[in-house]
């Protein structure tokens, strides 16, 4: 299994523990990473591009899908946002008139996006290429025990026909499935499929503090000992910014968010400073210790 | 007995010069229009304005612009022509001739209506009409149109009365002096005096199952008015729509034929040809569901449908003018239009009939006025022309809320005992009181399928005397309907029983004036005594409330008013 | 077929009010709606319940309820669509984001100050013309888009920044708003913009989408609250951490080609906004010490410049 691998700009950036992990990750379960291809692709726009001009958006992202298709490989992306961002931009330019209009502003960079499928995200990948039996055989150290509250970040759950939810019904609880897979019991609450704050973060920080300290204590309402999210923006928030959403709702929270990929990595038996557990604001020292790990 | 429904209740007065009940197109016009006279105006309503029953006009609403070179004559006597001469010719010449202002009026006020190449207003054919003269916004008009005016209402400060159900007019000598109203959210009952009331609360359609009108649509204002001594008119006059979809009643716009789709029968046949060669499928309304109900009689249908196909028009034009119902046949249909036939069948639509008014929606009654569906000017006559409901209500309403302000700026207040209060009150707990029965449920399904089987399109003595039967059944299983809900707040099932006691009293005056009318004309439609009849039938039927002790109600009758179309044969 | 309704309900005059949920079995048509379901009951089983419902076609907008946890109008939500396996019970709740009143009544209040608070009225400048404004339809095609919009208030009871903030003007006022920003006919649009440009307006959208997935009548509120962002940007307001974040944004994707998060928030809030840095600066210095902070160089792609020439291209079509 090879794939063209577009990481997003959050992965290279504040979220480098995604990065890393993900190679790590791929790496064990036999996931071939190719690197090269994507590198000159860029930010998908993340939905605050398409605010101010769609068709710019839409542009970025042709461009990406043509840098894709030039590697004539799947293409994995690791970003709810991304492969939100992206699968949008990819419906409307299914139109072939618009594609064609599109593909204009493409041509002096030698690029044109034919309308072949897109990037698909890690965590459906798994489900639908590597497949949910030979994922649970690698799984050797199963995290029994742990109870796991799911966060998808909004791009990975709407508008479903952009995520084409209906030809691929698991994608809809993918992340509970995999909660699953591992051992770990899902700590299920109504916020899995909210926002989490991250885009207002600049604008309004005292919602975007509430909507984190919302989610983190209704997860732990139902018992998550961590919470775990396939979009690094989300984890920003969660992660990075829960002890100011503790200060401002005047409670503890401390509980440790992981990317998608450290949590399988654990179950594959991968070492937790191999997969920058060590990395977060929140500390993983829980889970770890749960686990009979140290940190 | 249980705790007295208005125990602990401070009175508060509400005191208006100008009561408008209903907060759908006519009645916020009527208020729009009188606020601007300078009058103090309040809209009582039983939703929030835009819930309103208006919203469900789909196609568009027709005006003659002399500046198009159309003719408001011709307006007129597609009109009157599709009343089946019934109308009374000096109200449509009113309507005809005000039509356009009102239109540019709402255009003005921000209804997005659809334009033509050269920006100015389109317009699109609809049944019974030689000239395209329906004005509309894709295929929600009513909707846009209440909203837009709901704005206006909003921008001038009138006070309405949200989620207020009125439960009875309030008479004192002979004028009507207000109504008594219960606020849904506590339960309480107020007697909201007025020097005037315009009655503006809609159709009764739900007397009817199916029926395309919301649930609303109970006919209260008119049970009210009738109740209160007012004539009600043409209540023999109810219009079947021919596009309803089978499972709930559901309307297909009028806009649909308008814009091009065929009616086919299970044959495949362009059946319309055989009944209008001329207009085909937008003869008007009653021929249209005639033709449909006959080729269902004889077999030619699908499932008890006939279909409605507009696959010819195309995915876009569909999607862009007649997105709404699109929907509507995707989601209660199971077929896209744009794809496939559409089953559909006539179903009951609208009452031609209302309380009788003036052409300043002035009744019989002193200080009581009444506009849109619920008043019978007459307009509409035996069978109303697409498009032409919106209008009736823009243009009556604003003229009731003229000639009203106008004529309580010389009245003393009103009087009127407050002890109705307690006598409503008494009323409502004594129904609260009843121990065991059945609910309103049944009674009003019971209702609603006589009354379909036999005042819908084709009738007969046989089958409207079976109805009276019913009727009087139906009256008697209702004095013992039980109330499960004792509460105060939001008590939906106290007022779906009080509503079908205004059903009853519709089902009556409808009853009455189409056993009363022994010929065939417009809607009401008898196999028993078909043709219409000039020489002794071209008159209004005007019922009213027997006295005590009588069975039946009061029969009156009133010429038709003609002014220069005398009736001629009908073909479309 | 069988169905089961599980209906949370709440007695607001029982002796201790207190939410509680109601099991009733029904016998439905195959293409029965929940909300058919919920009027058989009141009709014919329990009187008691109460519900808002008027046309049964989705345009008087009276039944927004949540269904299985999601905010729809029952009028279109089918039996089929939504059971569970096993004929498992739907649930049945009252819409979110509104005080409760009984059972699935809600208070529909702040839903209709807030649509009042944008001034929903036309307002032209000058006087009407004679005839009609001459406009074009697709300028009216547009409007009919937003103005097909039922004040169901569904899209209220699912936005997210209401659940946590009641001063949003949220998802519907705004979608009303933009009505009037985008009618050729209302001169008023600056002065809107500048109202909605502040806390509780515009820029507190928190962009989940929620609305646009909710709406019964596919208005895209969200869509047209972003558009009223550009536009209030084009308007020159400009000086708000919204815009600010935006523009920050569009500069640094259009030079790197990727997004760098350190450069963002520190061209956000201008270089030299202490008090703004200081409010992020402890997660900054956390950050710093477990090395994750944003590397402070830029991030490029290999050839950004294809990236920027992308950018003026695009740019160059708008003009």
């Amino acid at each position: 299994m090879k794939y063209a691998f577009y990481p997003g700009c959050v992965a290279r950036g504040a979220t480098p523990e995604l990065y890393t992990s993900t190679i790590a990750v791929c790496e064990k379960l036999g996931i071939e990473l190719e690197t090269t291809s994507m590198e000159a692709a860029s930010c998908t726009g993340s939905g605050v591009l398409q605010e101010k001009n769609q068709r710019l958006g839409d542009t970025l992202n042709a461009r990406n899908l043509a840098l894709g298709e030039r590697a004539e490989l799947p293409i994995m992306t690791i970003c709810s946002t991304c492969q939100g961002v992206m699968g949008q931009a990819e419906k409307r330019l299914e139109d072939a008139d618009y594609r064609a209009s599109v593909n204009e502003d493409l041509a002096e960079e030698g690029l044109q996006y034919k309308g072949n499928p897109g990037p698909r995200h890690l965590l459906w990948i798994l489900l639908e290429d590597y497949g949910l039996e030979k994922l649970k055989a690698q799984f050797i150290r199963p995290l029994t025990g742990l109870k796991i509250a799911p966060f998808y970040g909004c791009y990975l759950v709407r508008p479903e026909d952009a995520l084409a939810f209906e030809d691929n019904p698991d994608r809809k609880n993918s992340l509970e499935i995999i909660i699953e897979a591992v051992g770990a019991e899902v700590a299920d609450f109504p916020g899995k499929t909210a926002c989490c704050g991250f885009p207002i973060l600049t604008i309004n920080q005292t919602n975007s503090m509430k909507m984190v300290s919302n989610h983190t204590l209704a997860a732990k309402r139902e018992g998550a000992t961590a919470m775990v999210t396939p979009c690094p923006l989300c984890h920003l928030n969660l992660d990075g910014y829960q002890p100011t959403a503790s200060k401002q709702v005047g409670q503890p929270i401390d509980l440790p968010i992981l990317h998608l990929p450290q949590l399988l990595g654990l179950a594959l038996g991968i070492e937790p400073e191999v997969l920058r557990l060590n990395k977060h604001i929140v500390e993983t020292d829980k889970v770890l210790s749960a686990m009979a790990l140290t940190p | 007995m249980s705790e007295p429904y208005l125990s602990g209740i401070i009175r508060i007065m509400f005191e208006h010069d100008v009561l408008v009940i209903g907060a759908g197109l006519a009645g916020m016009r009527a208020a729009l229009s009188a606020a601007q006279n300078g009058v103090d105006v309040a809209v009582v309503s039983k939703v929030y304005p835009v819930r309103s029953h208006s919203n469900a006009a789909q196609g568009g609403i027709n005006a003659a612009m002399a500046d198009r070179g159309d003719k408001w004559e011709d307006h007129a006597f597609d009109t009157i022509k599709g009343s089946d001469y019934l109308a009374d010719q000096d109200a449509v010449e009113v309507m005809a001739q005000e039509a356009g202002a009102e239109i540019i009026g709402m255009e003005h006020m921000g209804a997005a209506f659809n334009r033509g190449e050269d920006g100015r207003l389109g317009v699109r054919n609809f049944g019974g009409q030689r000239d395209a003269r329906t004005f509309f916004i894709a295929d929600f008009t009513g909707q846009a149109l209440l909203h837009v005016l709901h704005e206006q209402v909003l921008k001038s400060g009138v006070r309405v009365y949200e989620e207020w159900f009125v439960t009875t007019l309030v008479m004192d000598d002979g004028r009507c002096t207000g109504a008594v109203a219960m606020d849904m959210r506590t339960g309480e009952l107020h007697y909201m005096r007025a020097k005037a009331v315009i009655m503006a609360s809609g159709g009764l359609g739900r007397v009817f199952e199916p029926s395309t009108n919301a649930l609303i649509c109970t006919g209260d204002g008119i049970a009210q008015a009738y109740q209160a001594g007012a004539g009600v008119m043409d209540m023999e006059m109810v219009q079947y729509h021919p596009t309803t979809l089978k499972n709930n009643g559901a309307l297909m716009s009028e806009a649909a034929r308008g814009d091009g789709a065929y009616l086919l029968n299970s044959e495949g046949e362009r059946f319309m040809e055989r009944y209008a060669p001329n207009m085909m499928e937008l003869a008007s309304r009653d021929v249209v569901s005639r033709a449909e109900q006959t080729e269902i009689n004889e077999g030619r249908s699908i499932d008890g449908c006939v279909l409605l196909d507009a696959r010819h028009l195309g995915e876009k034009f569909i999607s862009e003018r007649l997105g709404q119902i699109r929907q509507l046949g995707i989601d209660f249909a199971g077929k896209d239009l744009a794809t496939e036939p559409v089953p559909i069948r006539p179903g009951m639509h609208y009452i031609m009939g209302g309380i009788k008014t003036n052409v300043d929606g002035l009744t019989n009654i002193p200080g009581l006025y009444a506009a849109g569906e619920t008043a019978c000017v007459s307009v509409h006559g035996g069978n109303r022309l697409g498009a032409n409901s919106l209008l009736d209500t823009l243009v009556f309403g604003r003229r009731s809320g003229v000639h009203a302000s106008e004529w309580v700026k010389s009245q003393p207040a009103a009087g009127g005992d407050a002890s109705v209060e307690g006598t409503e009150n008494a009323r409502l707990q004594a129904i609260l009181d009843r121990k065991d029965g059945e609910l309103f449920g049944p009674v009003r399904t019971a209702l609603g399928k006589t009354m379909d089987k036999n005042l819908a399109v084709y009738r007969d003595q046989a089958g409207m005397e079976a109805a009276w039967a019913d009727l009087l059944e139906l009256r008697k299983r209702f004095e013992g309907v039980v109330v499960h809900d004792k509460g105060r707040i939001f008590n939906t099932n106290l007022i779906f029983t009080l509503e079908l006691g205004f059903m009853l009293d519709c089902a009556e005056t409808i009853i009455a004036g189409a056993l009363e009318r022994k010929e065939s004309r417009g809607a009401h439609t008898r196999t028993d005594i078909p043709g219409r009849n000039d020489a002794e039938w071209l008159k209004h039927i005007v019922v009213t409330k027997a006295p005590e002790g009588q069975d039946t109600p009061n029969i009156e009758y009133v010429p038709v008013t003609i002014t220069q179309w005398e009736p001629q044969e009908r073909k479309y | 077929m069988d169905v089961a309704l599980n209906v949370r309900r709440f007695d607001p005059e029982a002796e201790r009010p207190e939410s509680y949920y109601q099991e009733f079995a029904l016998e439905v048509d195959e293409t029965a709606t929940v909300l058919d379901g919920l009027i058989q009951v009141r009709e014919e089983v329990d009187g008691t319940l109460a519900v808002r419902c008027s046309c049964r076609s989705a345009i008087c907008g009276s039944c927004a309820m949540k269904v299985n946890g999601k905010g729809v109008l029952g009028c279109t939500t089918k039996f089929i669509d939504v059971m569970g396996p096993d004929g498992a019970a739907v649930t049945v709740e009252p819409a979110g984001n509104m005080g409760l009143i009984k059972d699935l009544v809600v208070e529909f209040d702040a839903h209709w100050d807030k649509i009042k608070a944008i001034e929903p009225w036309l307002k032209p400048s000058g006087p009407a013309p004679e005839a009609e404004y001459l406009t074009s339809d697709q300028d009216m095609l547009h409007l009919a888009g937003v103005m097909g919009c039922i004040q169901s208030g569904v899209c209220t009871s699912e936005c997210t920044v209401l659940e946590i903030d009641e001063n949003f003007l949220g998802p519907a006022a705004l979608a009303k708003a933009y009505r009037f920003v985008a009618d050729p006919r209302d001169d008023a649009d600056v002065d809107r913009l500048g109202q909605l440009n502040r806390y509780g307006g515009i820029w507190d959208c928190t962009r989940c989408m929620k609305c646009v997935e909710a709406c019964p009548k596919d208005v895209d509120p969200m869509g047209r609250i972003m558009a009223m962002r550009e536009l209030a940007m084009v308007a020159g307001y400009t000086d708000n951490n919204g815009a600010s974040h935006a523009n920050a944004f569009y500069d640094i994707v259009k030079r790197n080609g990727l997004l760098n998060e350190f450069w963002l928030i520190m061209k956000t809030f201008g270089m030299f906004n202490i008090p703004e840095m200081l409010k992020l600066a402890p997660i900054g210095i956390k950050a710093f010490f477990r090395g994750k902070m944003p590397p402070i160089t830029f991030d490029k792609i290999p050839e950004p410049k294809s990236v920027t020439r992308i950018f003026e291209k695009v740019e160059g079509r708008n003009k």
